[in-house]
């Protein structure tokens, strides 16, 4: 399935590419994050919490950075497998930074994931949509921490904008 | 994994209380299938079949009825105390599966597995209905439509069993239809809608719609059912309404249909349940 999400951020996208890089950001940002280590400068494991109504499973995910074009462009893969019970998850994910003048930047991320085992069987529609809601929060959780930041900072503070990650229509 | 037959609601509430990660079984026909598919292993399972007073339809004076949650989907079926403005309730549950899923499913597992392509749902919000939960300290009451709150998420909480739905005698006169389209009969929907309809003299003065299979929830949208009110029901009315419905959905896209297909046939399933549903409010009034 893909994923994909289109986001601003009110702050310049050296800080963006920063924040966006480093796990220690990232990471409290995921939602369902349990936990994070850092395996080497390119690579990180992760575990994430996720629930679909009355099934709630844990994935251990490794994630590899694999090209990196600062301060634009980000590729990484991510595998994960679940704790005992057989699920495993593959993604493919390429991340786009664009500055919107000084200090504004629009965050652009597609993903294409694989989900096979019992949880691949089971709804896999309701699955995307709750990946898309995933990827919603995530935005929401990564604006405010930057942009929190960047305002204390005596940073562009003053400036708005609208993500239009909201759903459409909804 | 435990297993635990009680035979009062209170003993059940107890079991559940005190066991981590326990789950009801009711018709066991969505729960078992998904123990069996490795996608849950409570702790304990608390049967409710043999718990006493869970099953059986009541009308009430007032003309509510009042649904145990242990009441098989063939029982509502082919009940006659679901008229007027509850009767699409009935023509849902005899939409559910085939027989042999109508005599195992109960409505309380129905409603708390809330798989958003399910039947009872989207009939139960569209007859405003009311859903009894218990738990060992309380007990409370919330509406159909509050009760549903995402993809197989609802209000219940740990500890809760749903203990009966109500639904309520609704407008004098009313006429009711659920019309649902399935791949093959027998299947969950792949969109469904509710219809509660009441007129004076060919004009309607009461209008109440949801649909199913479009969203995590069953939808509402007050300006589609206003599009109804004080109309004629002509088409391009129950156009209006569908086109403001389609509008507030999102469905999710598989095998049973992408979501853009979903939105398409939407105002069909709509129109359809609409004449159905006039048709029945006619001959009442
Ligand atoms: C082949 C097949 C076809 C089907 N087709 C349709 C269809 O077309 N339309 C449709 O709407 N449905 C359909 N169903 C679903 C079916 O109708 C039942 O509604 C569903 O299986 C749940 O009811 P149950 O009584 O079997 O619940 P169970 O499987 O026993 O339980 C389901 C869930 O609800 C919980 N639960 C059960 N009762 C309570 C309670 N009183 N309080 C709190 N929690 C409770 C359980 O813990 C479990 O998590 C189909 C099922 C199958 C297997």
């Amino acid at each position: 399935m893909q994923i994909a999400e289109t986001f601003a951020v009110a702050a310049p996208i050296e800080r963006v590419w920063r924040f966006i890089t480093d796990p220690a950001t990232v990471a409290p940002c995921v939602p369902g994050c349990q936990s994070y280590e850092v395996l080497t400068a390119t690579s990180y494991k992760a575990t994430i919490q996720i629930a679909l109504g009355p099934i709630k499973t844990n994935f251990n995910v490794i994630v590899d950075l694999t090209k990196a074009e600062p301060p634009t462009y980000l590729a990484s893969t991510a595998r994960g497998e679940e704790g005992g019970k057989a699920s495993t998850l593959t993604a493919k994910s390429e991340l786009r930074l664009l500055a919107n003048g000084p200090g504004a930047t629009t965050v652009s991320y597609a993903s294409e994931v694989a989900l096979v085992g019992r949880l691949g069987k089971f709804g896999l529609g309701m699955m995307k949509k709750k990946a898309k809601s995933i990827g919603e929060e995530f935005a929401v959780a990564f604006r405010t921490r930057v942009e929190a930041e960047t305002a204390s900072q005596g940073g562009t503070a003053g400036e708005v904008l609208s993500a239009d990650n909201a759903q459409a229509g909804a | 994994m435990k297993f635990y037959q009680p035979t009062t609601l209170k003993q059940a509430l107890k079991v559940l209380a005190n066991e981590d990660d326990a789950r009801c079984l009711a018709g066991g026909a969505t729960l078992v299938a998904m123990m069996n598919a490795n996608l849950l292993a409570p702790s304990a399972l608390v049967s409710l079949s043999a718990v006493k007073g869970l099953a059986g339809i009541t009308r009430r004076k007032n003309g509510s009825v009042t649904i145990g949650a242990m009441t098989r989907h063939q029982a509502v079926a082919d009940t006659a105390a679901l008229d007027g403005g509850q009767r699409l309730v009935r023509e849902a549950a005899a939409l559910i599966g085939h027989p042999a899923i109508r005599n195992m499913g109960t409505i309380g597992g129905s409603i708390s597995h809330a798989d958003p392509a399910a039947d009872y749902p989207t009939a139960l919000v569209t007859a405003n209905a009311t859903v009894t939960i218990e738990n060992s300290r309380a007990k409370r009451e919330i509406d159909a439509q509050n009760f549903f709150t995402g993809y197989l998420e609802t209000a219940l909480e740990p500890g809760d069993i749903v203990v009966a739905v109500s639904i309520p005698a609704g407008v004098a006169g009313a006429g009711s239809a659920y019309e649902k389209f399935a791949r093959v009969q027998g299947d969950f929907a792949t969109v469904s809608a509710g219809v509660v309809l009441a007129l004076e003299k060919g004009v309607c003065r009461h209008a109440r719609i949801a649909v199913g299979g479009c969203a995590a929830t069953p939808i509402r949208v007050a300006a589609a059912e206003a599009k109804l009110v004080g109309s004629r029901l002509q088409d391009s009315a129950v156009a209006a309404a569908g086109v403001l419905l389609a509008a507030a959905c999102d469905p999710i896209d598989d095998f049973r249909g992408s979501s853009e297909y979903r939105l398409m046939i939407l105002p069909t399933i709509l129109a359809r349940a609409v004449s159905k549903a006039r048709v029945r409010a006619e001959t009442v009034s």
